[in-house]
């Protein structure tokens, strides 16, 4: 699989940290929540992008400023930059087209959350989402997941919502109300204790995991969660609870 | 009774023909054991150095359809880390498991193979032939005489079997008598082929490495060859065959060219690891197919006169 090349048509600051990039791909991609791209600048560098949404040719990432290469994305890129991407890549969240979801996203990890919120609304779910930032400044796409359910805010500092964790937001939220599945991603600390806490109710769940992601392909070994040898970008980013049932029991020990 | 799949290599003995090559996936314990479970009858570790090694920055591999191209940079967390996971996988692991050792000069393949012997590994492979990281691979096995001096001193240390992994440009069986001369058990044909890519929509070379290696369907022709020829001259050399192995067809292809066993690596990308079982249950129904009792009896069987 070469890249496909793309023009930026359309940038916003989320915050002053993170950025929304909208791309006209020359080519249609038909990504399924969760999968993920690696996006090329070329001379630059190539990272992996879990697709924030997708219609045609039309596709969306959410960049939070971490690193070299998207240091590089938030100061130079503009619309009308040329980047090139390959994918979808890795396994994407599995849904049933029935019932009641709880999403629980850690600040960034809300972008496949929103993707996979969209595709529930259409199939007739109900959703819910948890979104949890550090403070009142750091809160983005509130309306956007107010269009397709019911939304709660949480910040540890600040006045916004709910405050604390959105671990904590969770674990009131859950003791409340019953949901046929939890999606989450963020932070892993934050992924496994949700799975951990799903586990234990019986609870379907899933996680969107994060690594340094090299191939992409599945064969380089560097994006391997230990010791369960499962890899982000192929076995991934998408892991069911069950999956990871045997690192959670080891975590207590 | 099925056909057996069995083969015996330099005293290591495989349930069937298929090996994980080094480079793909053999970084830590609990990829090996999926390696192991998805049915290989042995394991490669990816190259070891001394001091952990970074890697190269992405894009560190490029799928070009007809083959692929890589430049990782010899990615590994260096001995001392990963003497714990060949230990782990030499305790749990029931297939055998090849370290791989990679090094700048003989004092360095001397290190780092000590310490995979001490762990436990069963066999060494030394990489004489990575095209695309400066001091190591082929840069060492360009030098024939320096690769037979490392070898006569990891010969001098291991009793377990010793491969030599060997470029195209160098696989040719008077070289390799001299590896054998020097104490190795036998050879690995062949690793990746320098190589680049460029895009024309960026007009850039794609690699951050610009220069890397391609594996894939596009090489085999090339591996066949040099499998065909050392498996002339060399009747009795184990030879592990490598190159654009994507199913049982290009596995049979290298046996019949004189490969004891292959090497399976980039076509994961497309297969995944349901490709061990794909090559397994292959090569089984083509013997029975044929009425052979054995894999053993089509190593070099196109070469029968």
């Amino acid at each position: 699989m070469s890249y496909i090349t793309g023009v930026i048509e359309r940038l916003r600051d989320l915050t002053k940290n993170i950025k929304e990039y909208e791309i006209i791909l020359e080519d249609r991609v038909e990504p399924e929540p969760g999968q993920f791209a690696m996006l090329w600048i070329p001379r630059v560098g190539e990272i992996p992008l879990s697709f924030a949404d997708a219609e045609d040719n039309i596709v969306k990432f959410i960049v939070a400023r971490v690193g070299r290469v998207t240091g590089y994305m938030h100061e130079r890129l503009m619309a009308g930059d040329r980047v090139f991407i390959r994918g979808p890549l890795g396994r994407g969240f599995t849904w049933a087209p029935s019932g009641r979801a709880l999403l629980v996203a850690g600040g960034y990890g809300l972008a496949p959350l929103y993707f996979l919120a969209k595709n529930l609304r259409i199939a007739g779910c109900s959703v819910k989402a948890l979104l949890g930032f550090k403070s009142d400044d750091d809160i983005f796409y509130r309306e956007e997941f107010a269009r397709l359910g019911e939304v709660e805010i949480s910040v540890e500092h600040g006045s916004s919502g709910y405050h604390g964790t959105v671990l904590d937001l969770f674990r009131s939220v859950i003791r409340g109300r019953s949901y046929d599945v939890v999606y989450v991603c963020g932070k892993e600390e934050l992924n496994l204790a949700v799975m951990r806490e799903c586990l234990r109710a019986g609870l379907p769940v899933e996680a969107s995991f994060e690594r340094r992601i090299k191939c992409g392909a599945g064969i380089c070994g560097s994006c391997s969660i230990e010791p369960l040898g499962l890899r982000v970008c192929r076995d991934g980013p998408i892991l069911d609870g069950r999956m990871i049932a045997p690192m959670l029991e080891a975590d207590e020990d | 009774m099925s056909p057996a799949l069995e083969v015996e290599l330099a005293g290591l003995r495989l349930r069937n023909p298929t090996i994980l090559a080094s480079g793909i996936l053999g970084s830590s314990y609990g990829l090996i054991k999926r390696v192991e479970e998805a049915g290989a009858g042995a394991i490669t570790t990816k190259t070891i150095t001394r001091e952990p090694k970074e890697g190269y920055s992405n894009p560190v591999f490029v799928d070009l359809g007809f083959g692929y191209l890589n430049a990782m940079g010899l990615p590994n967390p260096g001995i001392t880390a990963f003497k714990m996971e060949l230990r782990r996988a030499a305790e749990n692991i029931r297939i055998p498991v090849i370290a791989s050792i990679g090094g700048r000069d003989e004092g360095e393949f001397m290190e780092v193979a000590e310490h995979a012997l001490d762990a436990g590994c069963s066999a060494i492979e030394l990489n004489l032939s990575c095209p695309h990281v400066g001091g190591y691979g082929l840069e060492i096995g360009s030098d024939i005489q320096l690769a037979c001096n490392i070898i006569r001193s990891i010969r001098s240390i291991s009793s377990r079997p010793v491969f030599a992994k060997i470029s195209a440009y160098y696989a040719r069986p008077d070289i390799v008598s001299r590896y054998i001369g020097s104490g190795a058990d036998g050879v690995t044909a062949i690793n990746t082929i320098r190589a680049a890519a460029i895009s024309v929509e960026s007009m850039t070379p794609i690699l951050s490495n610009i220069f890397g290696g391609l594996s894939g369907p596009c090489i085999r022709p090339i591996a066949v060859a040099a499998i065909y020829e050392i498996r002339r001259e060399l009747p009795d050399v184990p030879i592990i065959g490598v190159g654009g192995v994507d199913g049982w067809r290009a596995a049979l292809e290298l046996i019949l060219a004189g490969a004891n066993a292959v090497g399976v690596g980039s076509a994961i990308a497309r297969k995944d690891l349901e490709i061990f079982r794909e090559i397994i249950e292959g090569l089984r129904d083509f013997l029975a197919s044929r009425g052979f009792k054995s894999i053993k009896e089509l190593v070099g069987y196109a070469q029968r006169l």
